[in-house]
């Protein structure tokens, strides 16, 4: 009862938001609304999509209590690797029969499956540490954030690794995976994986079981050390996607990507419904809480608003979003 | 005859679709103890949370000394005399005892320091009134939960209230304690301090309290005498019909040894042996610190074993955690239902399948179907009384939340029940109901061992009684020929009076 009232008022924040974004929208010479058309669509998807498919996984750490803000720098490892992989290791072969496109779709995956993995690893080594050494998950993950970062920018020099657009591997990675159906596809897929894992697995369950009440958790027999580091796990596997996406889009490695990009993450999932304390919240609120992030963006840059009080917007809707559901919540 | 001091008039409450209060009346006399009582989810602790501010009535009319007054906060509540001891025991673990005392409490001398000294001279009164034998600096997180409600007792004394709401205020408290707590009342009660006081426990009903006023389902049933009036009546006004106080179920034949510990020392226990068999319905019990709940701590592999041997059906155990030990087949329900035990913002549901959610899954997808066919029995042996399965365990009444943090020990079945106070909070029938579970669970050749406050209730329930105190085992008593003043004076003792084992000289 509760859960439907609080997931119809971010649902009903989404249809204000978009209602307005609909109402201000500038008007094409053809008198249509850009924001409705299409492409804008369609383009406000491919943006929210990195940050969308790390809030997913950034539910999960939320709902157990936690917190990861080592999201952005696992992105960048993850991107960093990526074009490292891609450009360094294949660097100059270009591929044109169908034995040969077989092959460099396989120096792709391994490239993906390499920097992926990597990512994976450190949010595993996240959890380890959280749930062995009982250290808060902020601290733990702030470290890592630093450091992953500092391993990144080592690695790369500190310089970005260009992805150009010519007939080798990185190019055609880059071709294939910055195409909006792919971008959009990717975040979907992942979306839906997240949102059965959640309410339908025993890990879903222990999830929340452990961010409502860990001491009963454990009572209760849970595990809950594997748990924590599978969530953490995730976390980081979801961001390095999300790096491989953005090698894609950007046409580069950029060891500084994806910066502040926990805490998009963070807004997204608290707008849609979980508090910072855990135990209760949802896939589909957090994807609602993304798509006001993204809508609410784009609205305001179609109507050139400086971006700097676009970020002082949101600062006002992630408040007041809070605010509302905060109410509620007690008792 | 003067005006009451407090009174609620046709005062009614909902929780979504849950009628807590329909037009419940109460009133209260100076300086007289009122008892309130009803079964589980009749509306006591909506009442008493009305009455105290914390929660709103959305009709009805609280007046006191015959005035209309507006309760609209626990501070409104406190600046009017009238205080409150939360079923709940709503405390900051992270504050020490005296700050829990002092914080919002608008008789700490505003403008003086809430330095530790100046803590520890305002509470040391209230503490030593409400028998709570720690110091003011000792963090609240670290006490029993007996000892948590005795901090509660001394919160409210120290509010200097005209009225005293106390919600159960013995459910975790043994003998000695409760006594003091009664001498208490009787001291409040000379001073011309109204005591409302909620309380399953009948005895107890008859001992303190001048009337009672019966809710039954949200609705005010009769305020009694309670001089001209007795248990059965009281009973039959709460439950609408004659109850069946179950007899104490004959001896069965005890089955081979289950459980055997020897030596057991862990941080509280002392150099404890016991035996449990199959079949058998083991008692436990002490004060509050008597280390009767650290037993079922070592056994679950929540404190460590110094020394000494577990054997678990002929094989040592040594748990490394509860998961280890519900694994090897020892269930244990902790003694505090909100801090270990439910999940309050899950459902019913959830709450009673966490510790079986591996019997009801394939490839890690949970089987929703089978997960409500097999709670569907122990709902219905539980008379569980909830809006619906789906609601969240925070929206049920105390003693409902109980019978669901016992409904998932129920379906994990494990040879070895260890349930600490399972009736902690529950109403007269629905005990009626949990001891009968227990022996059905001793009759399927289970062994368990129970920890009570409740001495009459151990002495019907058990077949044999181990008095801890002070970490150490004093007596096992055959439960046929123990009292309770025996049981007491082992539970006092410091020394062991068991009979020491004859030793032949080989
Ligand atoms: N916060 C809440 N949300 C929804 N329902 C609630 C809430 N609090 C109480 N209820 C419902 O109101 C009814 C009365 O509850 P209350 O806690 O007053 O019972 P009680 O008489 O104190 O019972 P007990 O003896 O078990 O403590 C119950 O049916 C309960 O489920
Ligand atoms: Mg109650």
């Amino acid at each position: 009862m509760l859960d439907l009232l609080r997931r119809a008022q971010s649902l009903a924040a989404l249809s204000g938001i978009l209602v307005l974004a609909i109402l201000i929208s500038p008007v094409a010479s053809d008198g249509s609304r850009i924001f409705l058309q299409p492409g804008n669509l369609t383009d406000i998807l491919r943006q929210i999509s990195l940050i969308g498919i790390i809030a997913l996984a950034m539910t999960f750490v939320i709902l157990t209590g936690g917190i990861d803000l080592s999201v952005g720098s696992l992105l960048a490892i993850s991107t960093t690797l990526t074009a490292m992989a891609l450009t360094r290791a294949w660097p100059h072969a270009s591929y044109t029969s169908h034995i040969l496109r077989a092959i460099l779709a396989s120096h792709i995956l391994r490239a993906i499956l390499a920097a992926v993995a990597v990512s994976t690893l450190a949010g595993a080594v996240n959890g380890a540490v959280i749930s062995a050494l009982r250290i808060q998950p902020f601290i733990v993950t702030l470290a890592s954030m630093i450091g992953v970062r500092g391993l990144a920018k080592w690695l790369s020099s500190n310089e970005n690794i260009d992805i150009g657009f010519g007939r080798d591997v990185a190019a055609e990675f880059a071709a294939v995976f910055r195409q909006k159906a792919i971008v959009i596809g990717s975040y979907a897929c992942a979306a839906a994986l997240f949102w059965i894992l959640l309410a339908r697995t025993v890990f879903g369950r222990h999830v929340r079981a452990i961010g409502d009440n860990e001491k009963a958790a454990e009572y209760a027999g849970l595990p809950i050390r594997g748990t924590k580091i599978w969530v953490y796990s995730l976390s980081g596997l979801l961001s390095g996607f999300a790096g491989v996406l953005y090698a894609a889009e950007n046409h580069q490695g950029n060891p500084n990507a994806g910066v502040a990009y926990e805490l998009d993450a963070i807004a997204a999932v608290v707008i849609g419904g979980t508090p910072l304390t855990g135990g209760k919240g949802s896939i589909s609120g957090t994807i609602v809480g993304t798509l006001i992030m993204g809508v609410l963006t784009n609205m305001l840059r179609l109507k050139n608003v400086d971006s700097n009080v676009e970020m002082m917007i949101k600062a006002v809707i992630i408040v007041l979003a809070v605010a509302v559901q905060g109410r509620d919540s007690d008792k | 005859m003067a005006a009451p001091l407090l009174e609620a008039r046709d005062v009614s409450k909902r929780f979504g679709g849950v009628a807590a209060l329909r037009h419940a009346q109460f009133s209260l006399r100076p300086g007289e103890v009122h008892a309130l009582i009803g079964e589980n989810g009749a509306g006591k602790s909506t009442l008493a949370k009305i009455l105290a501010g914390s929660v709103k009535p959305d009709a009805g009319r609280i007046l006191i000394d015959g005035q209309p007054a507006a309760i609209a906060s626990p501070l409104d509540a406190q600046r009017l005399g009238i205080g409150i001891i939360y079923q709940e025991l709503d405390l900051f673990p992270h504050l020490t005892v005296g700050e829990n005392i002092v914080i919002g409490n608008l008789c700490f001398p505003e403008g003086r320091l809430t330095s530790p000294r100046n803590v520890d001279a305002f509470c040391r009164p209230f503490l030593e009134q409400a028998g709570l034998e720690c110091g003011a600096r000792r963090m609240a997180g670290s006490l029993s939960i007996g000892e948590r409600q005795l901090l509660a007792i001394a919160r409210a004394l120290s509010m200097n209230a005209r009225a005293i709401l106390m919600d159960e205020p013995t459910s975790s408290l043994f003998d000695d304690a409760a006594e003091r707590l009664f001498g208490l009342i009787r001291e409040l009660k000379d001073r011309g301090v109204s005591i409302v006081y909620v309380s399953h426990k009948m005895d107890e009903i008859f001992r303190v309290c001048d009337r009672a006023t019966v809710l039954r389902d949200g609705e005010t049933v009769e305020t009694v005498e309670v001089a001209a009036t007795n248990a059965g009546e009281i009973i039959r006004l709460m439950v609408g019909r004659n109850l069946q106080i179950a007899a104490r179920p004959y001896r069965r034949p005890l089955g081979e040894v289950v459980l055997e510990a020897h030596g057991l020392t862990s941080g509280k226990l002392k150099d404890v042996s016991f035996q449990l068999h199959r079949s058998e319905v083991l008692g436990v019990a002490g004060l509050v610190g008597s280390g009767r709940s650290e037993l079922g701590a070592a056994l679950f592999g929540l404190d460590r074993i110094r020394a000494g041997a577990i054997h678990l059906r002929g094989s040592p155990l040594q748990p490394a955690s509860p998961r280890d030990a519900i694994r090897r087949g020892i269930g244990l329900l902790p003694e505090d239902r909100r801090l270990e035990g439910l999940m309050m913002r899950m459902s019913v549901i959830e709450n009673s399948t966490l510790a079986v959610l591996a019997r009801m899954q394939k490839l890690g997808f949970i089987r929703r179907r089978q997960e409500i066919s097999a709670l569907g029995p122990v709902v219905r042996q539980l008379a569980l009384n909830c809006p619906s399965l789906a609601s969240p365990a925070a929206s049920l009444s105390g003693g409902n939340q109980q019978k669901v943090l016992l409904a998932r020990w129920l379906l994990l079945d494990p040879d070895v029940f260890f349930l600490d106070d399972p009736t902690r909070g529950i109403d007269v029938g629905a005990k009626q109901d949990i001891y009968r579970i227990i022996d059905g669970l001793a009759a399927a050749g289970k062994g368990v061992m129970l920890v009570s406050s409740e001495l009459p209730d151990l002495l019907r329930c058990c077949d044999r009684i181990l008095v801890l105190s002070n970490g150490r085992l004093t007596a096992v008593y055959d439960a046929k020929e123990a009292t309770q003043e025996t049981i007491m004076a082992s539970a006092t003792s410091f020394g062991p009076h068991m009979r020491k084992p004859v030793k032949d000289a080989p």
